[in-house]
């Protein structure tokens, strides 16, 4: 659009009719310039020199915030003393939102509270509503110190005097005096059913006499054969509400080496018997049966060689029961290892 | 350093060629010596362009790796590595859920990061595209032999020779050639020819005509010349160089969720630290407390979050690809919905980049031509006799041709030889007229004139298709001055009228009319030859035109444009509704600019420039108040004169800005402008120079027919079928997918609450723990991927396209209502875990006071008769299995929770009933996870439906809350509540 172009008759006439605005423009250089274009096109695009200083493209970057401008910020943004905000919120809005909040909080804990309320209610203190997950029966032992480990040498009564701390503790509801006043004599072989009771009633529960566990009772040898390096073990099978173990049969407990000299553990004693009597099953829980005494199975390895560690396990076996479980040690049996010294 | 270059290259075309032999010491003749060249060689390096010095591949993968979350997940790893031997040394059966956690935690992250990291390694390798453009031979005169060595060992001061179909070896002076043309669109997008000669003809090294560039194209001739630059210092180089140079700026988005990220590693960092704290003080030892760190790290990190944000972008690109719009780098996708200013290029995206007749004038009326793509358009009347005389003449001087066998072709889209205006007529003609080859036939050309610069009008002379008709018919077109000269009369309806001043005056009329738009006007005469004079097999001599060339009969004129497309006008209008500015950038004169802006809307009807206002108050154009006009023409010329803050100034006060005449690295200096104005710009473009303008963009848009390779590596985005109309469409899916995102975002946060809330209460309150860190691990990266990601086949909520784009300031992605609406109110759904976490225990035997406090003897391994409420007695195997129930229970609560929470998060602010539930159909894998629950444990029904109240409370106080938002807008309820 160089206005140098305005030679040419016809452009003069134009230019004396219409006053100089831009479409006349166009017929000029049309005029002029259409057929270069037709020669050259009209895409030419002219690189300049200036393109070439590359330098002014690049990107500079922004400047950082100092340090300090940060600081400031924060501090405007914890307390804006113009605007008399806190955080971005006027007193007025603070209330207003904790206010919604709390009245939120308050509906939500009380929703929660009627839950819980509602679940307690559902709920029968009596026996639970399911007990998959504690069946079958888990079986302990005593004496039990944080591991499974009965290494003692006869002779060194430190040695074993926490076995036999702890086997009093555990023996001591089994008391004949105890046994007597709050249980009740049972002869039966069977299971002592008593489901036909109102359901809140207590149950009566069967005796289980320490002195029925011989030498192993503690009463006669209160070193429970530690002294003598031939010592006892107690085992029990874990209380499950309603359980009936065995079906009609009753368990049985039976002790073996699992690692070590199978000759080293010599002669196996079980006091009373080795199985656990019908009679004291099923359990009614802790509300209903309240003096109930678990039955103990004591086994007294009366031939133990000495000085060899053995790994002892010891099982329950009957209909029911699982007593080789892989991901669980104490279903059904429990494994301790053994150690006598002279 | 630039500058110094600079000087050289304009010192080199100008020097004579005796000072060029001796600065390079060469000879013209012979060449260098081989011994020099390889010294030279050894000095400046081979001829290759060097990729930058940029990170090294495995730098980029570790930071890949080092994330903020990446970081806490490492360190959480590292814990589990720590915990678990610890653990395993002590014997603890249960260690090696930690061996399988830290395992969990470390896939996750080099999963994350090889994705990332080949996200980055997709995107970068730009350098690549410059290598094809680089010649692998060429023949060089050393020694005064002529040799063919590759052209990598090509050193400055070499002789070489090119020849047509050759790519040009290096920036070379030119010292002696022989019709030789180069083709620039390599380096400058235009493909019109440049001929190329040893005269220096312009001081600008760029525009004389001794100077070839390094990776042009030779099309025809040979020609010898003196290498003067090679490899990074040749033009070629600085641009590839730059291009690369110039960093990936972060997109928008990516800064969205960096900030995100930075938020959430603080707030775990923060929780983490705070309870590992309070544990030390609580009395647990000091692994318990780490693995406390780790595991609450674990629970609030989303870990999914940055797989869901790929997926949902890879989605929007996926759609995308099927409109057209390819995109690169999955960020841009969102970047495109905040773009706030396109700078659009004219040819081939804003027009059909094919000239085409558009307007007609005979018998003194304009008449429009059918210009659109598919020849949809209305005709004009074809009755006239005029046109008949027109219509031959336009079609008997022309010399294009089509290319053979394009029978079935559509005649718009056949491949011409010849040049733009006459294809344009050729297409015409065959489309009004129809069989011209055949038409041509039947007029018998006898001699002909070729268009030249000093004659400007092409004429050819023919015999008439009667037999008997012995004249000859004389038929001319040429610029409509020219042609007006050399005629007498003017066609009027079939009849020869005198051209009388009237006439001239109504031609002068309707030129300045045609040229007003734009377009390129021909005019067209002919004349039959007196039969006498040039009787049968008269020599009519080219060259000394011995035949009649005035006293012509006037046809008519015809105008050419190269049209917009049919999309374009429509989609300059959503853009406009959708409050994105659109700036026209172009290489054309600012007539056809503003004309075809006009056209399109990009300058919109009744808006003024500052020189129209000044025309029409006839005032001088300094006196008018730049703020009353809206559109603005600026033209390169005049850029180069503006500093930056005048640019600034104008895109300021004019909204409606077209650039013309500008030369493609100008449009750096346009898009640079803008990015000072604050906004988010997408560039279009296609040449080689266009590069660093795209990579400089928030969003580079390039070409994908008519782009070269160099800038569609530098885009983010490439419209396969470069058409204005498909940046509108990627609009409108950036749009969409930001606003999913943020649904997507809500969804995966609320979880995080519930999921964290376990382990508070497990650590303060000392309940046996109800989540596991592997079901965590199990939400995030498996159930909640599914519905999280369907969210992002939302439907609009309203029409996105009318509203301004997001201020990237103030709009952010995660805004602070989201989050506290997120993790306060809906991730309250942790609630719903509780109630079925202690409805799983105590119906199980454990009532909910009697955990409180059961850590300690639950953890003992050694304790195997734990007594429950009932007096049951639990060895660890059996309540750790009772534990695990509770995670499942745990699990199926938050799962539940979620679905409604999934449902709620369909909309923001409609109410989901107005939505439709299921519109979005991938909300069902939902299902699909709760399958896999149901799996996890099948007698657990009974326990699926405790936490069903608290769904539905959530999604009735959602639906309230967008109640609220709806009917009160601005209220302080839509204030707190609106995310």
């Amino acid at each position: 659009m160089e206005p140098s172009s305005t030679e040419g008759g016809a452009e003069e006439t134009l230019l004396k009719n219409h006053p100089p605005n831009l479409p006349h423009k166009v017929i000029l250089k049309h005029g002029q310039e259409l057929e270069e274009e037709q020669e050259e096109l009209a895409e030419h695009q002219p690189l300049e020199q200036e393109d070439l200083n590359f330098e002014r493209w690049k990107r500079r970057p922004l400047p950082e915030r100092t340090l300090h401008q940060k600081i400031v910020d924060i501090k405007t943004y914890l307390w804006n003393a113009e605007t008399k905000e806190f955080m971005g919120r006027s007193g007025k809005s603070w209330s207003l939102i904790l206010l919604f909040y709390t009245a939120l909080y308050v509906f939500l804990a009380a929703m929660f509270g009627g839950c819980m309320f509602c679940l307690m209610w559902s709920i029968s203190p009596y026996h639970p509503t399911f007990n998959d997950r504690v069946m079958p029966p888990g079986m302990t032992m005593s004496p039990h110190l944080e591991g499974h480990e009965i290494a003692f040498n006869a002779s060194d009564r430190k040695s074993w005097k926490k076995y036999t701390k702890s086997m009093d503790e555990y023996l001591r509801p089994y008391n004949d005096g105890a046994q007597e006043k709050k249980n009740i004599r049972c002869a039966q072989d069977r299971y002592f059913m008593q489901d036909d009771l109102e359901e809140s009633t207590e149950r009566k529960a069967c005796q289980f006499k320490r002195s029925w566990l011989g030498d192993c009772s503690g009463l006669q040898d209160p070193h429970y054969g530690y002294s003598q390096g031939r010592p006892c073990v107690l085992l029990r099978m874990n209380r499950i509400l309603g359980y009936l173990p065995g079906q009609g049969k009753p368990i049985n407990v039976t002790c073996g080496v699992k690692k070590g000299p199978p000759e080293a553990l010599g002669e196996i004693q079980f006091f009373p018997k080795s199985i656990f009597d019908l009679k004291y099953y099923p359990y009614y829980g802790k509300l209903r049966h309240v003096n109930y005494s678990a039955p103990v199975v004591a086994v007294r390895f009366a031939g133990v060689q000495y000085d060899t560690h053995i790994q002892v396990q010891c099982k329950l076996n009957g209909k029911g029961i699982i007593n080789d479980s892989p991901t669980d040690r104490y279903l059904g049996s429990v494994t301790f290892s053994l150690d006598v010294g002279a | 350093m630039n500058l110094a270059i600079c000087l050289l290259l304009q010192d080199d075309h100008e020097i004579t060629i005796e000072e060029l032999e001796t600065r390079y010491n060469t000879s013209v003749t012979k060449g260098l010596t081989s011994t020099f060249a390889s010294q030279v060689l050894e000095r400046d390096g081979p001829n290759e362009l060097k990729p930058p010095k940029g990170t090294p591949e495995y730098v980029k993968f570790a930071r890949q790796l080092a994330g903020g979350l990446q970081c806490l997940m490492w360190v959480a790893a590292v814990i589990c590595f720590i915990a678990f031997g610890i653990e395993v040394a002590r014997g603890n059966v249960t260690a090696f859920d930690n061996l399988y956690l830290a395992i969990t935690l470390i896939s996750v992250v080099v999963v994350t990061g090889c994705f990332g990291y080949y996200q980055e390694f997709k995107s970068t390798n730009i350098i690549a595209s410059f290598k094809n453009l680089v010649p692998q031979q060429a023949i060089v005169i050393r020694d005064g032999q002529k040799n063919q060595i590759n052209a990598h060992q090509l050193v400055v001061g070499d002789l070489v020779e090119i020849k047509g179909g050759d790519r040009v070896p290096a920036d070379i002076r030119i010292i002696s050639g022989q019709a030789c043309k180069v083709d620039n669109s390599s380096l400058t997008g235009e493909s019109e020819p440049q001929s190329k000669t040893p005269e220096c003809t312009h001081e600008n090294p760029l525009e004389t005509k001794n100077i070839a560039f390094f990776s042009t194209t030779c099309l025809e001739g040979v020609a010898t010349g003196v290498i003067i630059n090679t490899g990074d210092r040749t033009i070629i180089g600085r641009i590839a160089s730059l291009a690369s140079g110039v960093g990936n700026e972060k997109t928008p988005i990516a800064i969205e969720i960096e900030h995100f990220v930075d938020i959430i590693a603080g707030l775990a960092i923060f929780f983490g630290f705070t309870f590992f704290v309070v544990a030390m003080f609580i009395g647990y030892a000091f692994l318990e407390a780490m693995i406390f760190f780790m595991a609450i790290v674990v629970a609030y990190v989303p870990e999914g979050l940055l797989a869901t944000v790929t997926v949902c972008l890879s989605l929007t690109a996926k759609r995308l690809a099927r409109k057209n719009c390819v995109v690169k780098n999955l960020e841009a996708v969102e970047t495109l919905g905040s773009t706030s200013v396109i700078c659009s290029d004219k040819t081939g995206t804003l027009t059909q980049n094919r000239m085409t007749v558009a307007h007609l004038w005979f018998d003194n009326h304009v008449h429009a031509a059918d210009t659109t793509e598919d020849q949809s358009g209305q005709s004009f009347d074809q009755s006239s006799e005029t046109w008949r005389s027109l219509a031959r003449v336009a079609s008997l001087c022309n010399r294009a041709t089509f290319r053979p066998d394009q029978e079935g072709v559509p005649i718009p889209k056949r491949l011409v030889v010849g040049d733009a205006s006459e294809t344009a007529l050729l297409k015409f003609t065959e489309l009004t007229v129809g069989n011209i080859m055949d038409y041509r036939n039947r007029f018998k050309k006898v001699v002909e004139v070729p268009f030249n610069s000093t004659n400007k009008f092409q004429l050819s002379i023919h015999e008439l298709e009667d037999p008997l008709d012995l004249r000859y018919l004389l038929v001319m077109k040429g610029a409509p001055e020219r042609i007006l000269e050399r005629c007498s009369t003017i066609l009027i309806k079939g009849q020869e009228l005198p051209l009388d001043e009237q006439w001239s005056e109504a031609f002068q009329t309707a030129y300045m009319d045609l040229g007003g738009l734009g377009e390129r006007v021909l005019g067209f005469c002919h004349i039959y030859l007196n039969e006498k004079e040039f009787p049968r097999g008269y020599a009519f001599d080219p060259d000394e035109m011995n035949f009649t060339t005035s006293g012509l009969c006037f046809a008519g004129l015809i105008s050419m444009i190269d049209p917009p497309r049919a999309t374009v006008p429509d989609a300059v209008m959503k853009c406009r509704t959708a409050g994105i500015r659109v700036v026209m950038v172009t290489g054309d004169h600012p007539i056809t600019a503003r004309a075809i802006a006009a056209n399109v809307g990009i300058i919109s009807e009744g808006s003024e420039t500052v020189e129209d206002i000044a025309q029409r108050k006839r005032i001088p154009v300094e006196q008018v108040n730049k703020r009353d006009a809206r559109a603005c023409v600026i033209s390169g010329g005049q850029l180069k004169d503006m500093s930056s803050e005048e640019l600034d100034d104008a895109l300021r006060n004019h909204p409606e800005m077209v650039f013309a005449r500008t030369s493609p690295q100008q449009k750096l200096i346009i898009v640079e402008s803008c990015q000072r104005l604050g906004s988010i710009v997408a560039v279009t473009g296609d040449g080689v120079n266009d590069s660093p303008a795209l990579k400089k963009a928030d969003i580079g848009v390039a070409m994908g027919i008519a782009g070269s390779d160099a800038a569609k590596n530098a885009a983010d985005m490439i419209l396969l079928d470069d058409n204005f109309a498909s940046i509108v469409t990627g609009v409108e899916q950036g749009r969409l997918i930001f606003d999913n995102l943020k649904k997507s975002i809500a969804y995966t946060l609320t979880k995080n609450i519930p999921e964290l809330t376990p382990y508070l209460i497990y650590i303060t309150v000392s309940v046996p723990l109800p989540l596991g860190c592997i079901t965590i691990l199990f939400i995030e990266l498996a159930t909640d991927i599914f519905p999280s990601v369907s969210l992002a086949y939302e439907k609009a909520e309203s029409d996105i396209m009318h509203l301004k784009p997001r201020n990237p300031r103030q709009h952010r992605l995660v805004n602070e209502a989201l989050a506290v609406y997120s993790y306060f109110q809906i991730g309250r759904c942790s609630f719903a875990g509780f109630t079925d976490y202690f409805t799983a225990m105590a119906q199980e035997g454990w009532y909910p006071l009697l955990c409180v406090g059961l850590r300690s003897q639950w953890e003992n391994v050694h304790l195997q008769d734990v007594q429950d409420s009932y007096g049951q007695e639990w060895t660890f195997s059996q309540r750790l299995y009772q534990e695990y129930t509770c995670y499942t229970v745990f699990f199926v609560s938050i799962e539940i929770c979620q679905i409604s929470d999934v449902l709620i998060r369909k909309t923001r602010r409609l109410s989901v009933f107005q939505q439709g539930f299921f519109r979005s159909v991938k909300t069902h894998p939902k299902h699909a996870s709760l399958g896999i629950m149901y799996l996890n444990s099948t007698q657990l029904v009974q326990w699926w439906f405790v936490p069903v109240p608290y769904g539905i409370l959530i999604f009735v106080y959602d639906e309230i809350r967008k109640l609220g938002v709806r009917r009160y807008p601005g209220s302080w309820w839509d204030q707190e509540l609106y995310y």
